[in-house]
């Protein structure tokens, strides 16, 4: 068992060139965003919110491409975009991953009603450690901190699915059902974060 | 003493998430008669009924409203927090998923009492029922003339947005929470004495109330009823009013939310959570992972609330109550307890990002060292903790040493190691 997280495995991503960023947000990313900037007195506040757009909008994953847009979108820099997204644990910034991310809390509840077992049988049975991906990029296994639904331990998350408590039963027909999924549930989690902060009727204009 | 639910009245009420069904409750009828009231006597009634901050520090509640500047010459913002993140506590899920209005009708009074033109509710991404039901609580206020322009015919203007956050239970330490509102990394700046209160100077330098979900859940209750109402639930404690929700888990029959009135003992939060699980009890952590553990004995004295609380060596924090049988190793525990400090350490300051890893690998070679190891370990663990309490900038670093502190006593005396000074 690890002390502490390392992050070797994770790169920084490379900054791409002024002058090269491509604007890739949908038109209702854009007006989405747009929106958003009314709720806040300066740009900058929307931080938070256009990265979860372009979350969505990157298929689940903020590459440096998403990173620079989001910047350009702002009028801040890359650097300063590249060092809120990373502080962030639900940016999918530092590493990539998969279509769906399985969370596993091994904190202090769940510990106590068997999380590090849970966790042995979905490493196992995915083939994979923290962090890291199934090779066919359906699968990412991420350890987390207190979920806040510890009456449920040990739990498990997907997307803003809470599953507990969660047996190796539960595992198996979680994994099932989700190889059945087409959709990332990690782009369908930013999406929802994103309709959440909307006011009804701006968020019906915004898909017009 | 059975549970005394007044805010979990209606908690698993569908039609009560709504607002007809709400309203058919009785809801915003506090609104109503706040928004004919001079804004002082708001906070009065407040000041009345005792209110104290439901988030984990228990600050009077009206001294925070009274705090900020009557003399309006800027705009003022209300932030209410919903990031809830302090390990063992999941009431304010509960809350927000079933009673979304009540928690949306406190805001509003809370933003007419301080004028504030915005309120925010800044709720954690995991939470998405929470914010889906948030989401729809505030349209239906809009579409209800609650919120928007001239509410009620008040001629006082009001909206309230939902902001999501990402990832961190830093942000749920109130200045690194309006860091993060603002787009940037939630790491707390300087505050008080060495700034102003955010109730002067808060979000983007303009004065800002910020409160918990469930202090500003027991709002509409108090304005309708009267703060003195309101004081007489919990009166036989020293200084605690009302209820307070507690979320039990750990080794217990029947974990859950369980909305008791100040006074009782901590044993029978335990019988209403359904007695222990799997062995009898060794020990409790009564309000979240921060408060200082306490053994059987001391919970047997315990009565719940702020002082009495205190007489036993801990804290109600924000109620996350986690009940240990006697199989559980406690060195162990804290050692994961404080694994999740260290995890979650903003980074800002050096004694509490360097600390914090340093305690857990203390914590590591007393749970598997020899004799001698664990004698140096429990040296470095007293070092540590007096450094992080004394100089960490927020209370994620003074709090994370008190798992540490308070149960290490016992051991301290199994392996014979003297009793440091600062324990
Ligand atoms: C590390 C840390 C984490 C905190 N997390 C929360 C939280 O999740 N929810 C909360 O309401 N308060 C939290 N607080 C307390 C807030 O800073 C603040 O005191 C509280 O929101 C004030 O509201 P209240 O007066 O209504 O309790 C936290 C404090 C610290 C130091
Ligand atoms: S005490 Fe810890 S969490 Fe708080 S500011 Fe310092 S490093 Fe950040
Ligand atoms: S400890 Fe796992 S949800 Fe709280």
């Amino acid at each position: 068992m690890d002390l502490i997280q390392l992050t070797e495995k994770e790169e920084r991503p490379q900054a791409p060139k002024p002058g090269e960023v491509e604007l890739r947000f949908s038109d209702r990313g854009v007006k989405e965003l747009d929106y958003l900037l009314t709720h806040y007195p300066d740009r900058k506040s929307a931080m938070l919110p256009a990265l979860w757009i372009a979350q969505r909008e990157y298929g689940g994953n903020l590459p440096a491409e998403a990173v620079a847009e989001v910047a350009v979108r702002l009028g801040r820099s890359y650097a300063e975009v590249e060092g809120v997204a990373t502080f962030y644990t639900m940016y999918h910034i530092r590493h990539a991953v998969g279509k769906h991310v399985i969370e596993v809390c091994t904190c202090i509840a769940c510990a106590l009603c068997g999380a590090y077992r849970i966790a042995d049988y979905l490493k196992a049975k995915l083939g994979v450690d923290w962090g890291e991906t199934t090779p066919d990029g359906t699968f990412t296994l991420e350890e987390v901190e207190c979920l806040d639904a510890c009456d449920r331990a040990p739990v498990l998350m997907v997307a803003d699915e809470y599953i507990g408590p969660a047996a190796e039963k539960d595992v198996d027909t979680l994994i099932e059902r989700l190889r059945n999924t087409e959709e990332p549930t990690t782009v369908r989690l930013a999406d929802e974060v994103t309709q959440a902060q909307l006011h009804k009727t701006e968020q019906a204009s915004a898909q017009d | 003493m059975p549970e005394t639910r007044l805010l979990l009245k209606h908690s698993g009420d569908p039609e009560y998430r709504a607002i007809a069904g709400y309203m058919a409750e009785g809801g915003y009828v506090g609104l109503k008669k706040a928004l004919t009231m001079e804004r002082q006597a708001v906070i009065d009634e407040v000041k009345k009924s005792g209110l104290r901050g439901r988030g984990g520090a228990g600050f009077p509640t009206w001294m925070k409203w009274n705090s900020v500047p009557k003399e309006k010459t800027k705009p003022h913002y209300v932030l209410c927090n919903a990031d809830e993140g302090e390990p063992g506590t999941f009431k304010d899920k509960e809350l927000m998923e079933n009673t979304p209005h009540l928690m949306i009708e406190g805001m509003i009074i809370g933003g007419y009492a301080i004028q504030a033109e915005v309120g925010y509710v800044y709720i954690r991404a995991e939470f998405m029922d929470c914010a889906r039901a948030i989401k729809m609580a505030i349209d239906e206020a809009y579409e209800n003339g609650f919120l928007g322009k001239n509410i009620l015919g008040s001629g006082w203007d009001h909206d309230i947005y939902v902001h999501m956050g990402a990832g961190s239970y830093e942000c749920g330490e109130e200045n690194a929470m309006m860091r993060s509102l603002m787009g940037e990394r939630g790491m707390p700046g300087l505050k008080f004495p060495h700034a102003p209160f955010p109730t002067i100077e808060g979000l983007w330098n303009l004065p800002t109330l910020i409160n918990n979900v469930e202090s500003f859940a027991c709002v509409p209750h108090i304005v309708v009823n009267g703060g003195d109402w309101y004081a007489m639930i919990g009166a036989s404690t020293k200084n605690s009013r009302g209820t307070k929700i507690f979320s039990v888990s750990g080794h217990v029959n029947k974990p859950g939310n369980y909305e008791i009135e100040f006074g009782m003992p901590l044993m029978e939060l335990l019988e209403l959570a359904g007695g222990m699980k799997g062995g009898e009890l060794k020990a409790c952590v009564p309000g979240g992972s921060s408060v200082p553990m306490i053994n059987k004995e001391q919970c047997e004295k315990a009565i719940i609330g702020y002082e009495e609380l205190v007489e036993v060596g801990t804290m109600v924090g924000s109620g996350g109550c986690i009940f240990l049988n006697e199989h559980t190793c406690i060195v162990t525990f804290i050692w994961r307890t404080t694994l999740f400090y260290a995890r979650e350490s903003c980074g800002k300051c050096t004694p509490c990002r360097e600390g914090s890893g340093r305690l857990v690998a203390a914590l590591a070679r007393l749970r598997s060292g020899d004799d001698a190891q664990k004698t140096a370990a429990l040296r470095d663990i007293d070092e540590l903790v007096t450094v992080m309490r004394s100089a960490s900038l927020c209370g994620l670093g003074q709090m994370a040493v008190s798992p540490a502190t308070s149960a290490l006593q016992d051991f301290r005396q199994a392996v014979g190691a003297p009793k440091g000074a600062n324990t």
